[in-house]
């Protein structure tokens, strides 16, 4: 089996990718390994998405029904349960080792191959929680899951730790459903998701949120029957002094996602240890000839229309790469001060770029300046900018000779 | 007072324990009385040992600590295996345990073994590095090094026969000091004596060659090829599993409470599940093995726990290890602190494990402070390692007696009980060794009580469901042709098909729970620990078991993970 682009997800970002990359003249295939697509679009039942995109709310399903019913428009090849055994190298592209029910294992060539393959979700042993090891701790994706698409409820009487998106929708989810969230537990001083989710989520349902304070400990050992929390100090040390008691029977983790680009390894792409995935240029182009990476593969996003639209751009480029074979960019650009991390690291000339980054703290009053060998590029004030909340900017084509850019944050002068 | 009483006595006083009770009963050394706390228990204990007793019952009471009672009450009361009878009766799904049923079902009798959990392997022979160790490390005439130098050396056909995974990396116990070189020749000498075969002492650089990753600080290593590598918990299931193609019986959530005896025979085995009757009983209880022996009317020794915490690495960090990497035991205590890293069958590393003394058997509780000296202790003998590359840990026990070696033995004092105690490291390379010399003992005892034959169907080979894995594409697509399952991956991390999941719940020992799940298949055991599949093998393992959701486990009753469906509380609410 041949084909010029393969799209690797069907999430949001992968869907883009395949749609963009059809419309752009290739033959595109798109491999997911569930058995629907959408990706976790599917579990994410509450509204917010596509506010950018479409002005509207739509829920999770909804956003993703619009991509799928234009890739069947658009009679686009969807191989769902379809799992990636393998992955190299070839001649002209990549050859894949396929899997899935229908089909057995089977291979695919590929000109271009897009990875949109998402994130996963921080464990409860990453964040080193100790105690035994009970029924009753889960992230709170899986509880989401299991509540949205399957019906079932993982806990009664509920405490979180981490004040991520999903955890937050979740405690209003879990209150929906008739548990008791006895708390949220953020170690930060501030929460770590939208603030629009903390206003719904959590103040709207009484559901206390406790700042700098952390979960030390999981007590049962059949099933959860409570956990220690305490207070942190500047070093984000738990102080015992403040330990206490919760009794609960679940324990829900919300503490940050990874990128998942372990599928990658054989290519050994280079990766952004800030992002947690691989280095892009403005056409999401990694440093492996025909390797395109999206969506929150490439970086952990906070709206899902910017995943969309990084599928996009990928899906466009890798239809365009098969055509013309460019090699990445090689332009870096550097987070400056007050910066967490930039993508795309890296630009080619002669091209306009969108620009995705995140701060390092929250900040008032603040000038986000590009700068290339002194030269002022772009310039643009903000009146409050927080870390949970993704920026994006579109700095106008370089000129050829550019060798750098560097972005940072300062305070209003 | 005896004589050997006195010394005893002398020796806790040495240790300011005068106040200790010493007396002797059936030819061990009891200790009885009160002290404040666990060290001066062990203290107690460890001054007992070597006085001229057949072993030593530490009674004594620690104040604070009741009484460690066994984890959980049964739910499974009832009398369904009441006046059931067999020949020979044994106690504890440990690899022990099954390895011995295993052996036994080479005679033409019956055998049943008896679980208290839900599952076998739930305790130590779950919770261990997974290593066949060469005989090494043991005291020479040992019992421990007996069974660890032959049971070793039986692996490769054991492995062959039930179908198990082993590999046999070797491994390197790094020297701390230069002049550890000079004892070379101790070394060999040892090895020769222990008849450990292929011992090498390596300099420094001959060190890096072996392993170009080994930490810094490394002054050279003893190099020992015959150290292998297996999956415990896959051991302990292929044993048990070919044990009941072979005939036996494995009764799970089946707990031990008491014996019926008459004279010096144990005639009835009392459990939750009703009074079988045995024609002998062999002791194989683990870190419990002291009360069974107790209850049975012959117990000679003390387990006291000494725990471990291990850590599992990612599967990326495989690539950077060859061989077992720990630190050789001459500067060191020698008893504790041992542990290192193990590169695990399928591509993860093994830090650990800590050893430490503590009172709960079963207490698999973690802390900080352990996993920090794993972080220093064990993770820098690969340089390549670092604490992000750590998915998950747990703790385990070992049964550790007193005396510090293996009880293999029919008892003194009841006609028809055999031990199998205090098998803590290297139990697991010994198993099959041990299960050879039990199947002898036994047979010795059956002998005087029936007409003891061969079985003539006895099969060592155990038949196992595909592994779609490990076969060749073209193999792998007719099966998958035949069965679709076997093409849907259900655990993204270990590539886990459904249909591998839905033989592992059919099997004949039927993984019915999500821990049994993933320990047999390793569906969950991957970088996102379950949090992809646990819904879905949820799902799996209510549908093939014809249970509802909610009643499907984690491990024990009790441990269920889904507590109803959605809105049953809320529709409560509204309706009033």
């Amino acid at each position: 089996m041949q084909t010029d682009v393969l799209v690797i997800g069907a999430g949001p970002a992968g869907l883009a990718a395949a749609l963009a990359a059809a419309e752009h003249g290739a033959e595109v295939l798109l491999v997911d390994r569930e058995s629907r697509p959408g990706g976790i679009l599917k579990q994410c039942i509450h509204d917010g998405f596509g506010v950018i995109r479409y002005e509207e709310k739509l829920t999770g399903p909804e956003y993703a029904f619009r991509d799928i019913e234009a890739i069947r428009a658009a009679g686009l090849e969807v191989l769902n349960n379809t799992f990636v055994l393998d992955l190299k190298q070839s001649v002209d592209g990549f050859s894949l080792l396929l899997q899935n029910p229908i089909n057995g294992a089977f291979r695919v060539d590929t000109k271009a191959l897009v990875a949109a393959t998402g994130c996963r979700e921080r464990t409860s042993r990453q964040v080193f929680i100790h105690g035994d090891r009970p029924a009753g701790i889960y992230s709170a994706g899986t509880a989401q899951n299991l509540i949205n698409l399957h019906g079932y409820l993982p806990g009664r009487r509920v405490a979180i730790l981490g004040s991520g998106d999903i955890g937050m929708i979740m405690a209003r989810r879990l209150s929906l459903e008739g548990a008791e969230v006895v708390g949220v537990y953020e170690i930060k001083s501030e929460p770590s998701g939208l603030t629009r989710n903390r206003v719904q989520c959590l103040e709207d349902y009484n559901i206390p949120l406790h700042l700098n304070t952390t979960v030390t400990r999981v007590h049962g050992t059949k099933r959860v029957t409570g956990v220690s929390v305490a207070a942190v100090g500047a070093d984000l040390k738990a102080l015992h002094d403040s330990e206490k008691f919760v009794p609960c029977d679940t324990l829900l983790l919300s503490v940050g996602l990874i990128p998942e680009n372990d599928i990658l390894e054989p290519l050994d792409p280079e990766f952004d240890a800030k992002t947690g995935g691989p280095l892009v240029d403005q056409r999401m182009l990694t440093s492996v000839p025909g390797l395109f990476s999206c969506g929150n593969a490439t970086h952990v996003n906070d709206m899902v229309d910017y995943v969309s639209e990084s599928g996009f751009i990928a899906g466009k480029s890798a239809a365009e790469y098969v055509q013309c074979g460019w090699k990445r960019g090689n332009i870096e650009v550097s987070p400056g001060e007050n910066l967490l991390y930039i993508v795309p690291q890296r630009l080619v000339s002669g091209k306009e770029a969108v620009i995705y980054f995140r701060s390092v703290k929250t900040m008032d009053r603040v000038t986000l300046v590009a700068q290339a060998a002194g030269k002022e590029l772009f310039r643009k004030k903000y009146l409050r900018i927080r870390p949970p909340e993704m920026q994006k900017i579109v700095l106008q084509a370089l000129p050829p000779e550019t060798e750098s850019v560097e972005i940072s944050l300062g305070e209003v002068t | 007072m005896p004589a050997e009483l006195r010394t005893v006595k002398k020796a806790l006083a040495a240790a300011s324990l005068a106040e200790v009770e010493v007396m002797e009963r059936q030819g061990a050394v009891i200790l009885e009385g009160r002290v404040k706390n666990w060290q001066q228990y062990l203290e107690a204990g460890y001054a007992a040992v070597g006085r001229g007793f057949r072993g030593v019952v530490n009674d004594l009471e620690v104040e604070g600590l009741e009484s460690t009672k066994q984890q959980g009450e049964s739910s499974h009361d009832d009398f369904s295996l009441e006046k059931y009878s067999f020949d020979v009766v044994i106690i504890g799904g440990g690899v022990i345990g099954c390895a011995i049923a295993r052996e036994l079902t080479r005679y033409n009798i019956s055998v049943a073994l008896l679980e208290k959990e839900s599952d076998l392997a739930r305790h130590t022979s779950s919770r261990n590095n997974g290593m066949i160790h060469p005989a090494m490390a043991v005291k020479y005439g040992t019992k421990k090094h007996y069974y660890n130098l032959h049971g070793n050396r039986m692996y490769d056909q054991v492995a062959e026969e039930l179908g198990f995974d082993l590999s046999w990396p070797g491994q390197l116990a790094l020297l701390e000091k230069s002049w550890h070189l000079l004892l070379t020749p101790l070394i060999k000498s040892n090895a020769d004596k222990k008849e450990v075969r292929g011992v090498r002492v390596l300099n420094r650089r001959q060190v890096k060659d072996y392993e170009q990753n080994v930490g810094d600080g490394q002054r050279g290593s003893i190099y020992m090829p015959e150290s292998g590598v297996v999956s415990p918990y896959q051991v302990t299931v292929c044993y048990a599993e070919n044990a009941i193609q072979n005939g036996a019986s494995v009764y799970v959530n089946t707990r031990v409470t008491g014996f019926q005896r008459e004279h010096s025979r144990v005639t009835g085995v009392c459990t939750n599940r009703g009074v079988l009757r045995a024609g002998v009983v062999i002791n194989a209880a683990g870190v419990w093995a002291d009360r069974i022996a107790e209850m049975a009317g012959d117990r000679f020794y003390t387990i006291h726990p000494r725990k471990g915490v291990i850590a599992i690495l990612d599967k990326k960090t495989g690539a950077s290890q060859r061989m077992v990497l720990g630190r050789a035991p001459l500067s060191s205590k020698a008893l504790t602190k041992g542990g290192g890293l193990t590169p695990l069958l399928h591509g993860n590393i093994l830090a650990g494990p800590t050893a430490d003394e503590v009172y709960g058997r079963e207490d698999y509780t973690t802390s900080p402070e352990e996993l920090q000296f794993i972080k220093e202790r064990h993770l820098p003998l690969n340089k390549t390692l670092d604490s992000d590359n750590i998915i998950t840990y747990f703790a385990g026990t070992r049964a550790c007696t007193f005396e510090e070696d293996f009880i293999v033995e029919a008892s003194k004092y009841v006609d028809n009980l055999v031990h199998v105690a205090g098998i803590q490291s290297p139990g697991l390379a010994s198993a099959p060794a041990i299960a050879v010399d039990v199947y002898q003992i036994t047979g010795k005892i059956l002998s005087k009580q029936m007409d003891l034959k061969a079985n003539p169907d006895y099969n060592p080979v155990r038949k196992s469901a595909p592994e779609p894995g490990k076969l060749s594409l073209g193999e792998r697509n007719r099966l998958i042709a035949n069965n679709p399952a076997y093409g849907k991956i259900v655990c993204r991390c270990e590539l886990v098909s459904e249909g591998e999941i839905v033989d592992t719940i059919n099997a004949p020992l039927p993984a019915k729970t999500v821990d049994a799940v993933k320990w047999r298949t390793r569906a969950g055991m991957g970088r996102c620990q379950g949090g992809f599949c646990t819904p879905a093998v949820l799902n799996i393992l209510a549908r093939e078991t014809g249970r509802k959701v909610t009643e499907v486990c984690k491990h024990e009753p009790g441990s269920e993970l889904i507590l109803g469906k959605t809105r049953d509380k809320g529709c409560e609410q509204s309706a009033n």
